[in-house]
């Protein structure tokens, strides 16, 4: 009786976990702003790999194997969403037009990520030699 | 796991084709860093844990990591400002309407 | 006195001793001296300076360089025009032919393989069936492939530590800026080092945060990965490129100013060496006895503790701290330019 239940809870977090990651990779594809891909695929990343894991370790039961598995966890959960942030945060220094694609709450913050236009890039330094 | 082992295969297949096939250097190193990480999961069916952990250690997290940066330093990651990619899509659109 | 070949000078065997001599032909010289004669004209009014047989001897150096120049700039322009086609039409050929010669090889070699596992493949000799036997109780490790790779095959492994430390200092040669003779930074690695982080987010607290909690993690489990080699799956190399992605990751998240608290140039100077001259002390006596296995003063050990199978959790040691240095010295030479 008991192994069904296992059975059962393992299989059902094993699928819910898959189902996360499919629709991740979905929005990935789908989204049109680079902001909504960056949210679709941090978020759904982390908590498909939370339920399949867990799925596996109420399959394998309590060893030393399911130890390691739930550093597994913490470890992905630890750099997954960093990993978003900060593409995220890429996206507001580059993006010239962020009214248009998202709410801007904060205006002063966006001003100050922006890269001032003065810096040496590989035109100018082609036009210099050509003079 | 034979079956898994020859999906993965036919996985690396098309990802090594791929690569060489895109035209876009930042979309073909995408490909090769997954590639990389498909021949992780491949030495591991084939039990030899040694070459997993190398294979994962440096495939897909050192080498993508420095042909990054190459691609950085050569300057061949364009960041397209969005009125450009704009512009270039009415344009993309306007050539199609004339065409058909 | 015997005759003298009057036109010893522009004859070929006259070119080739001059060449030989001077290691330039006459064409080049001509050219030097014309270029000598164009700076002069502008500097300063020439004077006569040529006698009669003076004269004479250039005019017959002045013939023999026309005809040299006559026959090289025809040369020249059959290679331009009608050269440079048959040229590709043999470049088609010979890479068509070649590659099908190659395939029709490679595919005849591979149809007459023997069969997969066959036990009488020349594979399965005995060789294999020794290290599978013998090798954990010669070797003292848990591990066969750690102690083929550094005990009975230690050499081959000291050639790619080697390849590896001539890898790092090839991109050293190519990138390195040159080092600022007073100690403060040049405007090249100042420019270098703004344009490097231009677009990325700088001092982000949430990054510093997380590298604050994971580095020592990282570089804890590379440690163990690199001292577990002989009992466990994994080693030198693969323990290596872990600590170097620690060491990367702290770079990215603090910046080029703290990472040089703890790691300069004199350090990766100072460890990889020290670390690649151990390897090759310890192992590099293959040199002189040939293929004889020298037995070591450290004795195999009990397998599966920690300090057994001899000199193989050194090696080990040895070869992660050559990896780790040479990855993040990669890293950061493409970035900055200077470590």
């Amino acid at each position: 009786m008991l192994d069904i239940i296992r059975f059962v809870i393992s299989a059902a977090l094993t699928l819910a976990g898959l189902f996360c990651l499919l629709s991740g990779v979905v929005g990935v594809y789908k989204f049109r702003y680079a902001l909504s891909r960056v949210h679709a695929a941090a978020l759904l990343d982390t908590v498909g790999i939370l339920l399949m894991l867990l799925g596996v370790i109420v399959a394998t039961g309590f060893t030393v194997a399911s130890l390691k598995m739930l550093v597994v966890i913490a470890f992905l959960w630890l750099t997954s969403p960093v990993a978003g942030h900060l593409i995220g945060r890429l996206e507001v220094t580059i993006n010239d037009e962020l009214s248009r694609d998202a709410d801007v709450l904060d205006q002063d913050y966006v001003e100050q990520e922006k890269v001032p236009e003065t810096t040496t890039t590989p035109a100018d330094d082609t036009q210099e030699e050509a003079q | 796991m034979e079956f898994l082992g020859i999906i993965l295969l036919i996985f690396v297949i098309i990802c090594a084709i791929s690569v060489s096939l895109t035209k876009d250097l930042l979309t073909a190193l995408v490909i090769f860093m997954s590639q990389s990480l498909a021949m992780a999961v491949i030495w591991i069916l084939l039990e030899s844990p040694d070459l997993g952990i190398t294979e994962a250690a440096v495939g897909a997290g050192i080498t993508s990591l420095l042909l990054f940066v190459t691609l950085k330093k050569i300057h061949a990651i364009d960041i397209q400002k969005a009125s450009e990619k704009e512009s270039r899509k009415e344009e993309a659109i306007s050539d199609g309407e004339n065409q058909a | 006195m015997a005759k003298i070949r009057p036109d010893y000078e522009t004859s070929w065997f006259g070119r080739l001793m001059h060449w030989l001599e001077n290691g330039s032909t006459a064409l080049d010289d001509a050219m030097t001296d014309e270029m000598d004669a164009h700076s002069r004209d502008h500097l300063v009014d020439s004077e006569h300076h040529h006698a009669t047989q003076e004269h004479a001897l250039e005019e017959r150096r002045h013939a023999a360089l026309e005809r040299e120049q006559r026959m090289y700039s025809s040369l020249h322009q059959w290679a331009s025009t009608k050269g440079s086609r048959l040229m590709r039409w043999v470049y088609i050929v010979a890479s068509v032919v070649m590659c099908v010669g190659i395939i029709a090889l490679l595919l005849n070699t591979a149809a007459n393989l023997p069969p997969y596992g066959d036990p009488d493949n020349p594979v399965n000799n005995e060789v294999s069936a020794h290290y599978i036997t013998q090798g954990q109780a010669e070797t003292g490790a848990v591990n066969i492939v750690a102690g083929m790779i550094l005990d009975y095959r230690a050499f081959d492994t000291l050639g790619e530590s080697n390849v590896l430390f001539i890898a790092a200092v090839t991109v050293l040669v190519l990138l390195r800026l040159a080092p600022s003779r007073d100690g403060k930074p040049t405007t090249e690695m100042l420019e270098a080092e703004a344009d490097d982080r231009l677009y990325e987010p700088k001092h982000d607290m949430i990054l510093q945060h997380q590298a604050n909690l994971l580095v020592p993690l990282i570089l804890l489990f590379g440690i163990y990965v690199v001292m577990n080699g002989h009992i466990s799956p994994g080693g030198g190399f693969s323990g290596g490129a872990i600590m170097g992605a620690g060491l990367i990751l702290y770079l990215n998240a603090f910046g080029f100013r703290k990472t040089e608290r703890f790691f300069t140039f004199r350090t990766f100077q100072i460890v990889s060496l020290m670390a690649l001259a151990f390897y090759a002390c310890s192992k590099a006596y293959s040199f002189f006895t040939g293929a004889n296995h020298l037995p070591s003063i450290f004795s195999p050990g009990t397998p599966g503790m920690l300090f057994s199978a001899g000199l193989i959790p050194y090696l080990n040691i040895a070869v992660g701290l050559v990896v780790c240095c040479t990855m993040y010295a990669f890293y950061t030479l493409f970035r900055k330019g200077d470590m």
